[in-house]
C-alpha cells in the first residue's frame, strides 16, 4: 500500500495561523473583543431607556386607570400608582348603567360599523392600489395627486360640506352614515399601491397566460401577496373609525345609533372640569385604548413590514 | 378596418377593467373628500350666511382673505407662531428619527422588539388617546416646572422667541412620540445603498466616520426629503393645532361664518404647501448637486 503524502499544505497554513495569534498579544486580542460589546451593550442600554420613554405613555395609561382621587390630582404628576384600586371601573360602570341607552348598545354600534367599514375600506382600497399600480387608464397621474393633496386636507375644516352630503344622501341615523365617509380612504389606496408596486409584473403576466381573467388575479394572487398592506390598512381603518367622533356627532342624532368613541368623549368632555368625572375618564381612556393596542400587537410584524417596503404611512 | 376595431375592443377591456376596479373608491372620494374641498373652496371666496332655507352665498371675491390677513387680530398672530413652532420642531424631529434609525440599523439582540416599540406610538398618536393624555398632563416634561426653568428662559432669550421654543420643550415627548414611522422610512432607506459601495470605501481606507459623510447621508438625502414632507403633513393634521382650533371656531360663528373660516383653512393650506414645495426644492437642488437622481 503506498502511504498518501501528508497533507502539508493545509499544515502550513494551520501553524501559520497558531503563530500569527500568538504575535497578537493576548490582552489585546481581549480588549478589542471587549470594546466591541461594551460599545453595543452601551447602545441597547441607551435604546432600552429611549424605549421606556416611548412605552411611558402607555405605562402611564395602565396606572392612572388604577388610581385612587387623591393621587390623581397629585401635583407634579406621578407616574406609578401606590395604592391601586378598581373603584375607576366601579364608578364608570354604574355610571354607564345609569344611562338611557344601556352600553352594550353603544358596544354593538361600534363593533358592527368597524367591522363593516374594516371590510369595505379594504375591498375597495385593494382594488384601486391594484388597478393604480398595474394597469393603464386615463387620469392616474390626477388621481395620484389627488391623493397626495387630499393627505394634506384636514377633516376638521370639510365637516360641514360633508354633513350636507350625508343628509343630502338621506343616511343620517343609518349606520351607513358612520360607514360611507371611511370608504374613500386616500392613505390606503396609497399604501396599497406603494406596495403592489413592488410585486413583480411578471406574476400577473403569468397568470394571464394561463388564462386567468383580472378578477381571478385580483382575488387569488393580489389579496394574498398584500395581505401585510392589508393587514397595515386594517390597523389604520380600524382606528380612524373607531376612535371617529364625527359620524356620532354630526351624522346621527339617534342616541342609540352613536358609538361607543363618541359617549367615552362625551364621558370625558362632560366630566373633564368635574372632580369626580376625572376617575371615570382615567378608568374610560385605558378601556378605549386596549383594542388599539390588542390590533397593533396582533398586526405589527406585518405593519413594520409595509412601511419597510412602502415608504410611508 | 376589424384590426382597428379588435385594437380599440382590446384598449377598452383593458382600460375598462381599471375604470371598474377604480369606480368605488373614486365614487367615494368625490362624495366625502373632493366634493367638500372644492365647496370649501368656493366657499372662501363667498360671504356664507345660514339662513331659514339653507345657506345664501354672497360672491365677495378675495374679500374673506383681506378680513383674515387685516381685520383679524388672533389668527395671523396664531399662525405664525405655529409655522415658528413647526420649523423647530421639523429639523428636531428628522435628526432624531435619523439618529435612532442609524443606530437601530446595526445588528442588535433584540432589534425587531426596538423597532416595534418605537413604532408603537404611532397607534396612540392619533386622535382621542393623545387628547386624554395630554389633559391628563403625560405629554409634558416635568423637569421644566420643577426648575423652574420657563423664567430662565424667557430672561434669555426674550419673550418672542421663547413663546415657541417653550412650546417644543412642552412638546418634547410628542417629538419622540411622532418619529415612529420616520424611523422605518429612514430603516428602509439605508437598504437602498448597497453593501458593496461600504466594502469598497473601507477597502480604499476611509474611516466609519468618513463614509457616513460621504456615503450614507448623500445617500438618504431624497429620504430625508421623504420624510420631511411627511413630517410636514402630519403636523399639519396635528390634533393640537391651535389654528385649527381657531377655524373651527369660526366656522359656527355666526360673526365670521363658513366661508371665512373657510378662507382661513384655505391660507393655512396654502402656507403648507409652500412648505412643502420648499421642502421639496432643497431636496431636489441637493440631490442634483450629488450628481442626480440615483
Amino acid at each position: 500500500m503506498t502511504q498518501l503524502p501528508p497533507p502539508k499544505l493545509s499544515q502550513l497554513s494551520r501553524t501559520l495561523e497558531l503563530f500569527r495569534s500568538f504575535q497578537k498579544p493576548l490582552f489585546l486580542r481581549l480588549s478589542k473583543l471587549k470594546r466591541v460589546s461594551i460599545s453595543k451593550s452601551l447602545l441597547i442600554v441607551c435604546f432600552i431607556g429611549l424605549a421606556f420613554f416611548m412605552l411611558l405613555p402607555i405605562i402611564f395609561l395602565f396606572n392612572n386607570a388604577f388610581k385612587p382621587m387623591n393621587e390623581l390630582f397629585l401635583f407634579p404628576p406621578t407616574i406609578w400608582v401606590k395604592e391601586p384600586t378598581m373603584r375607576n371601573f366601579e364608578q364608570l360602570f354604574l355610571h354607564a348603567g345609569a344611562a338611557v341607552v344601556p352600553f352594550t348598545r353603544y358596544l354593538f354600534n361600534s363593533v358592527f360599523v368597524v367591522f363593516l367599514s374594516l371590510v369595505v375600506v379594504i375591498l375597495v382600497s385593494t382594488m384601486a392600489g391594484y388597478v393604480l399600480s398595474k394597469h393603464r387608464f386615463h387620469f392616474k397621474g390626477l388621481i395620484l395627486s389627488m391623493i397626495m393633496l387630499s393627505l394634506m386636507f384636514a377633516p376638521e375644516t370639510v365637516a360641514i360640506p360633508r354633513y350636507l352630503i350625508v343628509s343630502s344622501l338621506g343616511i343620517t341615523n343609518t349606520y351607513l352614515a358612520h360607514i360611507l365617509p371611511f370608504i374613500a380612504s386616500p392613505v390606503a389606496v396609497f399604501l396599497m399601491k406603494q406596495f403592489i408596486d413592488q410585486i413583480p409584473d411578471a406574476l400577473i403576466e403569468a397568470a394571464k397566460l394561463d388564462g386567468a381573467n383580472d378578477l381571478y388575479i385580483f382575488t387569488r394572487i393580489m389579496i394574498p401577496l398584500a395581505a401585510p398592506a392589508v393587514a397595515t390598512i386594517s390597523i389604520i381603518t380600524f382606528q380612524a373609525v373607531y376612535l371617529d367622533i364625527e359620524g356620532s356627532t354630526l351624522y346621527t342624532t339617534k342616541e342609540t345609533m352613536k358609538t361607543i368613541g363618541f359617549y367615552v368623549s362625551s364621558l370625558t368632555i362632560n366630566l373633564q372640569n368635574s372632580v369626580a368625572g376625572q376617575s371615570m375618564a382615567a378608568a374610560a381612556a385605558l378601556l378605549m385604548f386596549i383594542p388599539n393596542l390588542i390590533m397593533f400587537l396582533l398586526f405589527q410584524r406585518k405593519m413594520i413590514q409595509t412601511m419597510l417596503h412602502s415608504g410611508v404611512k | 378596418m376589424s384590426r382597428q376595431k379588435g385594437y380599440w375592443s382590446f384598449r377598452l377591456k383593458d382600460y375598462g377593467t381599471g375604470y371598474l376596479f377604480m369606480l368605488p373608491w373614486a365614487i367615494g372620494f368625490s362624495a366625502f373628500v373632493g366634493f367638500p374641498v372644492g365647496w370649501s373652496l368656493f366657499n372662501s371666496f363667498n360671504n356664507v350666511r345660514l339662513t331659514n332655507d339653507g345657506f345664501k352665498y354672497e360672491w365677495v371675491g378675495l374679500e374673506n382673505f383681506r378680513r383674515v390677513l387685516t381685520e383679524d387680530n388672533i389668527y395671523p398672530i396664531q399662525l405664525l407662531t405655529y409655522f415658528q413652532e413647526m420649523l423647530l420642531i421639523i429639523p428636531l424631529i428628522l435628526i432624531f428619527s435619523f439618529f435612532v434609525s442609524l443606530l437601530l440599523n446595526q445588528r442588535l439582540p433584540g432589534r425587531s422588539l426596538i423597532r416595534a416599540i418605537f413604532f408603537l406610538p404611532v397607534i396612540f398618536a392619533t386622535g382621542q388617546v393623545l387628547m386624554e393624555l395630554f389633559g391628563q398632563g403625560a405629554g409634558k416634561l416635568p423637569f421644566i416646572a420643577q426648575y423652574n426653568l420657563d423664567g430662565v428662559i424667557r430672561e434669555f432669550v426674550g419673550p418672542r422667541i421663547a413663546e415657541p421654543l417653550l412650546n417644543v420643550l412642552s412638546k418634547a415627548v410628542i417629538i419622540l412620540w411622532y418619529s415612529g414611522v420616520q424611523i422605518l422610512i429612514f430603516i428602509a432607506g439605508y437598504q437602498t445603498i448597497s453593501r458593496s459601495v461600504y466594502e469598497a470605501i473601507r477597502i480604499d481606507g476611509a474611516t466609519p466616520w468618513e463614509s457616513f459623510w460621504k456615503i450614507t447621508l448623500p445617500g438618504m438625502i431624497p429620504f430625508i426629503g421623504l420624510n420631511a414632507i411627511f413630517t410636514v403633513v402630519d403636523l399639519f393634521t396635528f390634533p393640537f393645532n391651535p389654528v385649527m382650533y381657531t377655524v373651527r371656531d369660526n366656522m359656527f360663528r355666526p360673526q365670521t361664518g363658513y366661508g371665512y373660516a373657510s378662507a382661513q383653512a384655505w391660507m393655512y393650506f396654502l402656507l403648507i404647501l409652500f412648505l412643502l414645495g420648499a421642502v421639496l426644492w432643497i431636496t431636489y437642488r441637493s440631490v442634483i448637486k450629488r450628481g442626480g437622481f440615483r
